[in-house]
């Protein structure tokens, strides 16, 4: 797994550039809770037809910063955007609530130190 | 004929659809224009359990409960992300045994899906026929594991039970049956009009959608997309027992019917291999430690690429496992395909998506 650290400013330019859709597969964004302020978020891919070839750009992001949608390069990314707004309560462009989670479901679950 | 505007929703209960998935369809007569999905409807904390209430060597068989018809593939991606983790190296016996577990779920996986898809076409007599020879894999998944479904069979360093010799003349006696039995359900959907004829041309994905909405599993195999997480993962040992990827070009429901029937031949071929090439020693090895790490694995499950993610620091406790299943996504491009689809197909296109929401909302 190849990690590279791109800004909140910078990705989409990045991921714009490096995707290529014959080429590249999307895999999914990921989230993990660092502290009660950061959550790590995570834009992975891996490569057509190479072996265990696994790319990850990630940011550090802080309650109120707006991660930026990457949609209009990748159209299916809109549901894990979906899923990151529902389970750590973040805002993400162009991505509504309400995909996994109710009104009175607990809200963003995978935040740090979510209790359950 | 004027226009006519009407919303139709398709579940979260139907009757062409065994799962708790909602759509809102916008139509213009008969023709769908717009589409919104809740996919949400048995969501259970997964991930959150798995991060906060079990300890890491319990979470194989917390996953395993995901989902009824791919348990093997979710309990197996776990260990897999652990054992690199710790890592530990785990015996081509046991491998052997894990992948003969996944490639017979993946054989009566396709058959559900397939006898679905005979039902939507109005043919109950290939349903019924299909869900009869199916049990025999689940005889055979029985006789491996203890369980029909949701089998506890994979631990961290192996697995929980060695094959025995009558079990393994059973499976190739049993899978040399459903060979004959495959290749007449090949000759049925190829040349029956009410699969054949009444599917071709409908619900199509063409290969530039598929890449565009990154579509995996037989879904993107059906396109021409050359892709299947067997060959492209070193992991498992596929590539010593003839696995061959099934691509066809139409991307409708006749060529994903295609794909999956073909596959099952490929599995059945494996399974066979699998059998007379086994190679002798233990089936576990015990582990020490704790994860330290993170990383990830992908497995091809039956409807495609699942993926874990898995972060441990030297605690009994997990940081995070991201459990990616293949119908979340493969949902965009569902809704794409049903765009300008008339009406009356979109439960057969639904089916043929084989679509999982247990997964899904784990």
């Amino acid at each position: 797994m190849k990690k590279i650290e791109v800004t909140l400013k910078n990705v989409v330019n990045v991921i714009r550039e490096f995707y290529k859709p014959t080429k590249h597969h999307f895999l999914t964004l990921n989230g993990l809770a660092i502290d009660e302020q950061t959550t790590e978020i995570q834009w992975i891919f891996s490569e057509y037809a190479k072996t265990d070839e696994i790319i990850v750009f990630y940011v550090d992001v802080k309650e109120d910063d707006v991660i930026p949608s990457i949609v209009e390069i990748i159209p299916s990314a809109i549901i894990s955007q979906r899923e990151i707004v529902d389970m750590f309560g973040l805002k993400v462009e162009d991505s509504q609530s309400g995909l996994y989670l109710d009104e009175d479901s607990l809200a963003k679950p995978l935040s740090f130190g979510c209790a359950i | 004929m004027s226009k006519k505007t009407i919303n139709i929703p398709l579940g979260s209960q139907h009757i062409s659809l065994l799962e708790p998935i909602r759509f809102k369809f916008t139509c213009e007569n008969e023709t769908i224009v717009g589409i919104d999905s809740d996919v949400g409807f048995v969501h259970r904390g997964v991930e959150k359990a798995c991060s906060s209430k079990f300890k890491f060597d319990a979470i194989p068989y917390v996953v395993a409960r995901i989902c009824g018809l791919c348990a093997i593939t979710h309990s197996l991606s776990y260990t897999m992300a652990v054992e690199s983790l710790l890592d530990g190296e785990v015996t081509q016996r046991a491998q052997y045994l894990r992948v003969l577990m996944v490639e017979l779920d993946r054989i009566h996986s396709h058959m559900l899906c397939l006898s679905h898809v005979s039902e939507n076409a109005g043919f109950e007599a290939m349903f019924m026929r299909i869900m009869g020879d199916r049990e025999s894999v689940m005889d055979l998944q029985e006789a491996l594991s203890g369980n029909r479904v949701q089998f506890d069979y994979v631990s961290i360093g192996g697995v929980n039970r060695d094959i025995q010799s009558d079990v393994a003349s059973k499976v190739k006696e049993t899978l040399s049956e459903l060979r004959k039995k495959v290749e007449g359900y090949i000759e049925e959907f190829e040349n029956n009009w009410s699969l054949s004829l009444r599917y071709k041309g409908i619900g199509a994905l063409s290969k530039e959608e598929a890449y565009s909405y990154n579509a995996i599993g037989p879904l993107a195999r059906a396109s021409g997309i050359i892709t299947d997480v067997r060959s492209e993962s070193t992991a498992l040992p596929y590539n010593d027992i003839g696995f061959e990827i099934v691509t066809k070009e139409d991307g409708d429901i006749y060529a994903r019917n295609m794909v999956r029937l073909y596959e099952m031949l490929n599995s059945i071929t494996m399974c066979e291999n699998i059998i007379d090439s086994m190679p002798e020693g233990e089936i576990f090895t015990k582990l020490k430690g704790k994860p330290e790490g993170e990383i990830i694995t992908r497995l091809e499950a039956p409807r495609g690429e699942l993926m874990y993610y898995v972060k441990g620091s030297k605690k009994p406790i997990l940081d995070r496992v991201r459990i990616k299943t293949p119908t979340f996504s493969s949902i965009p491009a569902f809704m794409h395909i049903f765009e300008g689809e008339e009406y009356a197909n979109a439960p057969a296109i639904l089916a043929s998506f084989d679509p999982c929401m247990s997964c899904t909302a784990k």
